[in-house]
This record gives structure tokens, sequence and C-alpha cells, in this order.
């Protein structure tokens, strides 16, 4: 149901219980007013027959003109008879009691005022339809406005409610125009106030979506760029391998081949996963330990340190539950340890996951080159490479780490590592 | 020819590397915009290849400092900045030519020979030095009619030599632009090429002055 379909009903109803309910006061009023009136004329028309001392056959004469207001007189004599009776075909309610009563009558209720002397009862009737149909008639006088009034209202209503609808039209127009290319805010201003709230959270809702868009295409434009990287380097080692003049220069460039096709799959890879990691879902919650998480982790990657000359250790004795999503927690610390491997030239790396006073925590530590202090927050920013990367980043891992971390309200901070040069990567969970 | 790498990226870099200097340059490579203002102040480099996104200074100060400083050297960008308004600036801050990545060898190849060509006031690919012809796009020569298979470094001595007729070079400005600094030089890598370039093309071609070095006789 419309608003405006609902103000008119509820208006009109009000006014029209409004105008009943005045009707009926007056109805009530003027019928009690009414009732002394003619409860006093009864009495006056009676009295006014007893001081005459008429002839009852004179009563027809006297009371001609009165007729008009519907009394009817009976006059008795003393042993009962009937001497006279104004309209014998009403049928009036013979005298009961003298002074008021109210009789019941053929056609309905009536007046009666009875009074005696000498040896006469003289009794004036009057039927009490005359009364209600007075009273009835000023309580229609009372209602009439009213009823004027309604169509006018219901008029005014409409017309009123269309006006003050057109401005939410023109706001509907207004977020009609806004398309994904323009999504400024709508003017607050012109809407009534009781608008402006609906208003200002639609206004709140395109700057989020306004960000959120913005954020996407300048993803989409950094990956695009991003990938260049690798596939200029992929054409030129696929060029040397196809110039190859003899079998040590082709399998040189093949094995080069195959390390740039690597680098561009993992650019591919955190690419994925990071898009996957939407800032808006909350994390899924399934209870995890973080000890066995930091011990698989570091098993996965055991054999590459190995490689690489490198201890890693996990530090995860004793269980750390925590409540998150797994695949992604086991990204987040993949991303940290493979960070580690990258930089770190000698010594080792811990992986560990403890419980202090505030809560969970994930640490990578390793005796790397470190990181310095004016560039720990710049390399959370997607895309970014530190000074002296060594090859086949993608500069995309510690964003992602920051992002899984946010999406299970957990911080990432960098900090030196305990002793001697390295980082200690430190994801604090609350 | 001996070209200046700037690139930060480890995969690219080594891959120019190698294909440039089978083209016979002599290929020097550094990773960030400073060792690139050092490496052009004291080495003699007849082109710098400059990529912008550059780590401790970006490809395009780079550039603005050392046209500011007077260097003449040639400038070919490679970049992966593609947007118009990216190579005006380019350009405009004294660049020579702009590649976009990915690129191709064989363009990227080309593209250092036009620069080269230009910078040489040639604006044709063919040297013509007496009965000598130079097809720099090509890297092919002939000598009175006959052509003459050279190796790389043999190619890159004579068309240093067929730059300008008659001038001397010394061995190791001929050394400077034939190798980089990977390169292992034998002390008499020099007369080895001269010695070959002489047998395959005519004894009298290039001459030899004690204290003023090689240069390539115009009339032979």
């Amino acid at each position: 149901m419309s608003i405006r379909r609902r103000l008119l009903v509820w208006l009109l109803a009000a006014v029209l219980a409004g105008g009943i309910t005045a009707a009926a006061v007056v109805f009530f009023q003027a019928r009690s007013e009414a009732n002394d009136l003619f409860d006093y004329q009864l009495r006056q028309l009676a009295l006014t027959l007893r001081d005459r001392t008429y002839a009852p056959s004179q009563f027809a004469e006297v009371l001609q003109g009165e007729e008009a207001l519907d009394f009817a007189i009976q006059v008795w004599g003393p042993d009962g008879t009937e001497l006279y009776e104004s309209h014998p075909q009403l049928r009036v309610p013979g005298a009961v009691q003298l002074g008021f009563s109210t009789g019941e009558g053929v056609d309905g209720q009536w007046r009666i005022f009875a009074i005696q002397q000498r040896g006469l009862t003289i009794q004036v009737a009057q039927p009490m339809a005359v009364r209600s149909q007075l009273a009835f008639e000023a309580a229609l006088r009372t209602l009439l406005p009213f009823l004027v009034a309604l169509p006018l209202m219901g008029l005014l209503v409409w017309r009123l409610v269309g006006q003050e609808m057109k401005v939410l039209e023109s706001t509907a127009s207004a977020v009609a125009r806004r398309t994904p290319e323009s999504l400024e805010p709508i003017a607050i201003r012109s809407v009534p106030a009781e608008i402006q709230p609906l208003v200002a959270a639609l206004n709140g809702l395109l700057a989020r979506l306004g960000g959120a868009l913005s954020g996407q295409r300048q993803f989409i434009a950094d990956a695009a760029h991003e990938l260049r990287t690798p596939l200029t380097a992929l054409k030129l080692q696929l060029q040397l391998a196809q110039r190859a003049r003899d079998d040590a220069e082709r399998s040189n460039a093949h094995a080069m081949l195959g390390e740039g096709i690597a680098r561009a799959v993992r650019l591919v890879e955190q690419l994925l996963a990071l898009a996957r990691l939407d800032p808006d879902a909350p994390a899924k919650r399934e209870p995890l330990d973080l000890a066995m998480l930091a011990r698989a982790v570091a098993q996965v990657h055991a054999a590459r340190a190995e490689d690489a000359g490198l201890v890693l250790e996990a530090e995860a004795a004793q269980p750390v539950p925590v409540q998150g999503d797994r695949a992604a927690l086991e990204t987040l610390l993949d991303n940290l340890v493979d960070n580690a491997l990258r930089y770190t030239r000698s010594g080792k790396i811990v992986v560990r996951a403890r419980r202090d006073g505030t809560g969970a925590v994930l640490e990578v530590e390793d005796t790397g080159p470190g990181i310095a202090p004016g560039e720990r927050q710049r390399v959370f920013d997607r895309f970014y490479r530190g000074e002296s990367s060594p090859t086949g980043g993608t500069g995309l891992g510690l964003a992602i780490v920051k992002r899984i971390a946010e999406r299970h309200g957990a911080s990432v901070a960098l900090a030196d590592a305990a002793d001697g040069p390295g980082l200690r990567a430190i994801v604090r969970f609350p | 020819m001996r070209l200046l790498l700037v690139e930060d990226d480890a995969m690219i870099g080594t891959a120019a590397q190698q294909g440039l200097r089978q083209e016979g340059h002599a290929v020097d490579w550094v990773r960030d915009g400073r060792e690139a203002e050092a490496a052009v102040a004291n080495g003699v480099y007849d082109l710098l290849l400059l990529d912008l996104g550059l780590p401790r200074k970006d490809g395009l100060s780079v550039l603005r400092s050392l046209r500011a400083k007077g260097t003449q050297v040639p400038v070919l960008i490679i970049t992966a900045r593609d947007a118009v308004s990216d190579r005006v600036a380019g350009l405009d801050a004294g660049a020579d030519d702009y590649l976009v990545k990915p690129f191709d060898l064989d363009e990227l190849a080309a593209r250092v020979r036009a620069v080269l060509r230009r910078h040489s006031g040639r604006s044709a690919a063919a040297l013509r030095v007496g009965g000598l012809e130079i097809d720099t796009a090509a890297r092919q020569v002939r000598w009175k009619g006959r052509d003459v298979a050279l190796s790389g470094r043999e190619y890159a001595l004579l068309e240093a030599l067929a730059d300008r007729p008659g001038a001397f070079l010394s061995r190791a400005q001929l050394e400077e632009r034939l190798y980089g600094w990977d390169d292992e030089i034998a002390s008499n890598a020099v007369e080895v090429h001269v010695h070959a370039l002489r047998r395959k093309l005519d004894p009298a071609l290039i001459r030899n002055v004690r204290g003023m070095g090689y240069s390539l006789v115009k009339d032979a």
C-alpha cells in the first residue's frame, strides 16, 4: 500500500471519526436540552389549561394553536371518564401518575405531564420522537461541515503527499543516474528531513562502492602491468633458446625459460589468491591449532631450505588453538616462510606459534638482511618490492599476508630479529 | 659497440644482456639508478638501455640529470609503461627512442642499431668506405663485392673503425667498445681481431701506428 493511500485512508477515517464523535456529543447534548425545554413547555401548557377554567368542551378551541407542536391533551373527569382527547387516533397511554412520566404508546414513547385540579385530571403528552428528531437535526448540522471538509481534506492530502513524493522521485532518478563511472554523492539539502537518513546511508554506500570499484580497477591495472615483467623475460628467454647454437647454450636457455615460467605461474597464483580474499567477506571460522599449522608449513619448506643450506625450524610445542580459516592461514604462513627463504643467504629460519598475555601469536624469524624501519609499512603495499629484492618475487606476498590477517582481526608487524640482523614477522591474533 | 643496460629485473637483465652480446655488443648491466649514474660517469658507452621503474633513482630522473650534465650518450628507454604521456615524458627528457615491454630481442637489436646509426650521423643502414660495404642492419660485410663472414667481435671492431674512417682509435678505446666488465680480455685480443680482419679483407685496410692506435685506410 502506498504511503499516499495509507495516509489518505487514515486521515479521512480520523476526520470522519472526529465528526461522528462531535455529532454524537451534540446529539446527546441537544436532546438533553430539548428534554428540559419541552418538559418546561409541557408543564407550562398543563398549568395554563388548569388555570383557565374552561369547560372541557372549550379545550379544543383553546388548544388549536398548540396542536402543531404535537401535543396530545387529554382531560378526565373525577370519575375517570374521558372528557376530552385532542388526538384520539394517537392512542396516547392513559394517565398513570401525576407530574412527569414516560409512557409507552403504540407508536413509541411519549413524554407525559399530568396535573389534577378540581377533580379534573389534565394530561399533556408529546412523542419522544420529536425531541430525538430535533437533537438528530442539530447533530446533523454539526456533522455537515465535517462531511464537506472530508473530500477537501482528501484532495489536499493527495496533492500534498504527491508533492512531497516528487522529491522522492527526483531522489530516485538521481540514484538511477548513478553508474559505476559516476558515483558522486546525492545532494542531501533538497531532501525532506525524513528522507535525509536514507540519502545519507545511500551516499555512504556509494562512497564505499566507489572505493571498492576504484580499488578493483587499480588492482587490474597493477596486475596487468606486473604481468609484463615476467612475460618480457619469457619472450627474451624463448628467443635465446631459439637462437642457441649448441647444446650447452640451449640447455642453459631452457633452464632460464623454466625459471621464467615458474615465476609467471607464481605471480598468477598470488594474484588469484589476492583476488579471492574479498576484503568484505568475513573469514571462515573453524577451530584449529596454530602450532600444528606452523609445523606443517615448516615441513613443506624443509627440502627447499636444505637445498639453500638454511636451517628451518618450527618452535611450536604447545598447542595454540584459535578460530580461523585453515587454508587462508596456511597461505599466510607460507608467504612469510617463502619470503624468509628468499632473502636469507645463510643462518636459520624459525617458525613459531605461541601464546602470550594478549593472545595467540605466529612468528617467522630469519637471519636475512632485515628491512629498514622506514620501509616496513610500504612493503605491505601491493607490488612493492624492496631495494634489494631478490629475483622471482611477485611483490604480493606481504599484501596477501596483511589481507588474511585483517580478515582474522589479527595484526601484522615487522620487527628486528631478537638477536643479530634479520627480520621477525609477527602476526598477533585477538 | 659498448652498451650499458640498466634493468632491475634479473631475468630480463640476464636475457637482454645475453641477446645483445650475441649481436656483438659489449654489454654492462647495472640494476638501479644510482649505479647507472656511476657507470655512465666512469665508462664510455655508445648507448644506454634504460628501464624507468628502477630502485633508488627512477629512470626518468637518471635521464634528466644526465642530460642536465650535458652527457650526450644516446638513450633507449625500455619500460612497461606504455601510456602516450609516459612516452612523451621519456622522449622529452632526452631519450632517443622508447621500447615497450614485452619486446622482441630482434626488435631491441634493430632499435639499438637505429639509435646508434642516427647518433653517428648516418641515416642509412649502409656504411661505405672505399671497397668496404657494411650493412649495419643485417650486420653483413662486403669487400669489393664479395660477402665476408665475420665473428661478432670482428664485426664490432670493423664497424667502430669504419664509423670514422681515417681516425685513430687506441687499443684501450677499442677494448672498451668491444668488451664489457665481465668479459675476459686477452692482452692481445685487439691484435688477434685486427689480424683476422686483415686476413679476411685486405692486409692494407687497417693501419696500425705505434702510440696512436688503429685506423681504417679510406682508399684501400
